[in-house]
């Protein structure tokens, strides 16, 4: 079979334009971290290790499965030293979680739901998601409000 | 009553009057838990839901959305921001929960359209120019006061949730009251039956234990009746007949009785009255003594005087024993009623005379102390067994090897009895092969210490 050279072409277009397309960051890192500020583009994020997480959330119906990255990974990465992170949304939600969680927890920053990634006209690109179904202490309204989605950046303090 | 088995009918007996009470006040209890139960997940889910802030922030962003697109100077980037913004909080609004309440609303399926009519303007596909910012703004425009009449539904909607749920808390709470009213008054109840329930067993417990005491002293009694009569015509039986034959012999000797033999019957005769007299006289101060009738009459005595008396008294009987009265020239005299420490020294020295051998002497010895006045009476017989000696004071107790059918066996009860009665005692002192010293003890009489009488 010959292939066209078309296709070929279209190919070539959108391998030389993903990683134009994947330079756009997503999430910025500030505060105390080794050099801050870090932009991370999607790229950066599923390089870090990817965790499955199955929960329940206040929002959906069902138990959606989760994939992304440990938060705990990405402040080590970044050498992040603090006590606590603020975490701010695209609408400029506010909320501050305290960094213990994070190793109390396998709290993830969710890329994908259910195999799609999420998207910024859902919940995306990142969701931070609760293993809610694993602790019974996380089944409270005070962790219901560190559920961030759409987080557009993290500052470590 | 059914009886389960194995159980004590008393016991269920017990406890079924309260099983009703039980019922009456666990059945509220666990209503009013559920009840409460189920208020507390309402209120959890409720809270949870917060859907007025859901619709408030879409109704936002649309807004925003349509400001920016109406803004003099307008900013792709920005404007697809708001675009992403505004689609994420209806898509929100589609998902279950949120869906079902805006379906209770009666607004189900209001948030897909809307999804779909932004869709329809998606900038992604059609590229931001003029006509795309003007059909935005307008849809806007239109989303915007629907999205106002959601949100006031669902604010009424809430405030009629709370109005519900606040009665709902009054009935659980007004119940609550009755469910521990109704729990304290069982509780009384309960305590009160136990309490009734615990004094009639005290009742049937001390009406138990004075029937079986008053059995007891009857079943005493009635044994002492039988051995007093026993020994009564056992012992009336033996100077009688005794009586009986030496008057048979002096009438089958008929003219042939000589002085001598009517002096011999005599001796006999004599001593068999003296044996009932005694008998008699012991008979009728245990009556009096048993009925709390016994006459003292407590005055200071002379006991070397009683003593005397008892010893000549013995002597008359015995002629031919040796009975010495020592003195140690004490003249303290004794707060006592002399005619029964007679009675208790006859008893003391008669039993002295009837253990020790012929040839062997009793003694008497007078002495003082410590504010008492004592008379001992000492033989030099066998002693008494080691066995006896616990009950040598004991009612109609003879000592091992006395079958000799002399003796009442009250004796020396009697004679203990006696001197207790006048505030005194009688002690026992022996040794198996030497003798043994019965010694009465009396209450020095104060005051009356020199001879003045």
């Amino acid at each position: 079979m010959r292939p066209s050279r078309l296709a070929i072409a279209t190919a070539l277009l959108i391998t030389l334009a993903l990683p134009v397309q994947a330079e756009v960051p997503v999430l910025t890192v500030t505060g105390q971290i080794a050099r801050a500020p870090v932009e991370l583009t999607q790229s950066d994020l599923l390089a870090l290790p990817q965790h499955r997480l199955t929960t329940s959330t206040t929002v959906t119906d069902g138990t959606p499965e989760f994939e992304g990255f440990l938060i705990r990974d990405l402040l080590a990465h970044l050498e992040a030293d603090g006590e606590t992170v603020v975490a701010l949304a695209l609408n400029d939600y506010r909320i501050e979680i305290p960094l213990t969680d994070f190793d109390e927890f396998d709290v993830i920053g969710a890329l994908r739901m259910n195999g799609e990634s999420l998207s910024p006209r859902d919940k995306g690109p990142v969701w931070i998601v609760y293993p809610r179904d694993d602790h019974r202490e996380l089944q409270d309204m005070r962790y219901d409000t560190r559920w961030v989605w759409q987080l557009v950046s993290l500052h470590v303090q | 009553m059914i009886r389960a088995p194995g159980m004590r009918p008393g016991r269920l007996a017990l406890y079924a009057p309260f099983l009703p009470l039980f019922l009456i006040c666990l059945g509220p209890l666990i209503f009013v838990l559920a009840k409460t139960s189920a208020l507390e997940r309402d209120m959890r889910i409720a809270a949870t839901e917060n859907m007025l802030w859901v619709v408030t922030q879409t109704q936002m962003e649309v807004l925003a959305l349509t400001a920016e697109t109406a803004a003099a100077r307008r900013d792709a980037d920005q404007i697809a921001r708001r675009y992403d913004l505004a689609l994420s909080r209806l898509s929100l609004l589609q998902e279950g929960p949120q869906a079902r309440y805006l379906d209770r609303l009666g607004h189900g399926g209001l948030a897909a359209r809307f999804s779909e009519d932004l869709l329809a303007l998606d900038p992604l596909d059609h590229g931001q120019d003029a006509a795309l910012y003007s059909a935005l703004h307008d849809l806007g425009q239109t989303l915007h006061p629907q999205l106002n009449r959601i949100a006031n539904d669902v604010m009424t909607h809430e405030w009629e949730l709370s109005a519900t749920r606040l009665e709902d808390y009054r009935a659980t709470q007004r119940l609550i009251i009755l469910a521990v009213a109704f729990a304290f008054l069982a509780a009384l109840a309960i305590s009160g039956l136990l309490l009734r329930d615990q004094s009639r067993l005290h009742r049937a417990e001390v009406q138990r234990l004075r029937t079986s005491s008053l059995l007891a002293r009857e079943r005493g009694t009635s044994a002492m009746y039988r051995d007093f009569a026993a020994m009564v015509s056992h012992q009336m039986r033996t100077p009688l007949s005794l009586i009986d034959s030496a008057m048979h012999r002096l009438a089958r000797k008929g003219d042939a009785v000589t002085a001598r033999d009517v002096a011999e019957r005599h001796e006999v005769v004599r001593n068999a009255v003296r044996r009932l007299t005694r008998l008699v006289e012991t008979v009728l101060i245990l009556g009096r003594l048993d009925n709390d009738q016994l006459q003292r009459r407590l005055a200071p005595a002379s006991l070397e005087a009683l003593a005397g008396a008892a010893q000549t008294e013995a002597q008359t009987h015995s002629p031919q024993r040796q009975i010495r009265l020592v003195t140690s020239g004490t003249t303290t005299k004794a707060l006592c009623d002399p005619y029964l420490v007679a009675h208790i020294l006859d008893n003391l020295l008669s039993n002295a005379l009837k253990y020790s051998a012929p040839d062997t002497p009793i003694d008497l010895r007078i002495f003082g102390r410590g504010g008492q006045v004592a008379c001992a009476v000492v033989d030099q017989g066998p002693g008494i067994d080691l066995m006896d000696q616990p009950h040598v004071f004991d009612r109609y107790f003879r000592g091992t090897g006395q079958n000799d059918g002399q003796g009442t066996g009250l004796g020396l009860a009697l004679a203990r009895e006696l001197a207790e009665a006048q505030g005194g005692r009688v002690t026992m002192e022996t040794k198996p092969g030497t003798g043994s010293i019965f010694t009465l003890w009396l209450k020095a009489a104060e005051g009356a210490r020199d001879g003045r009488g």
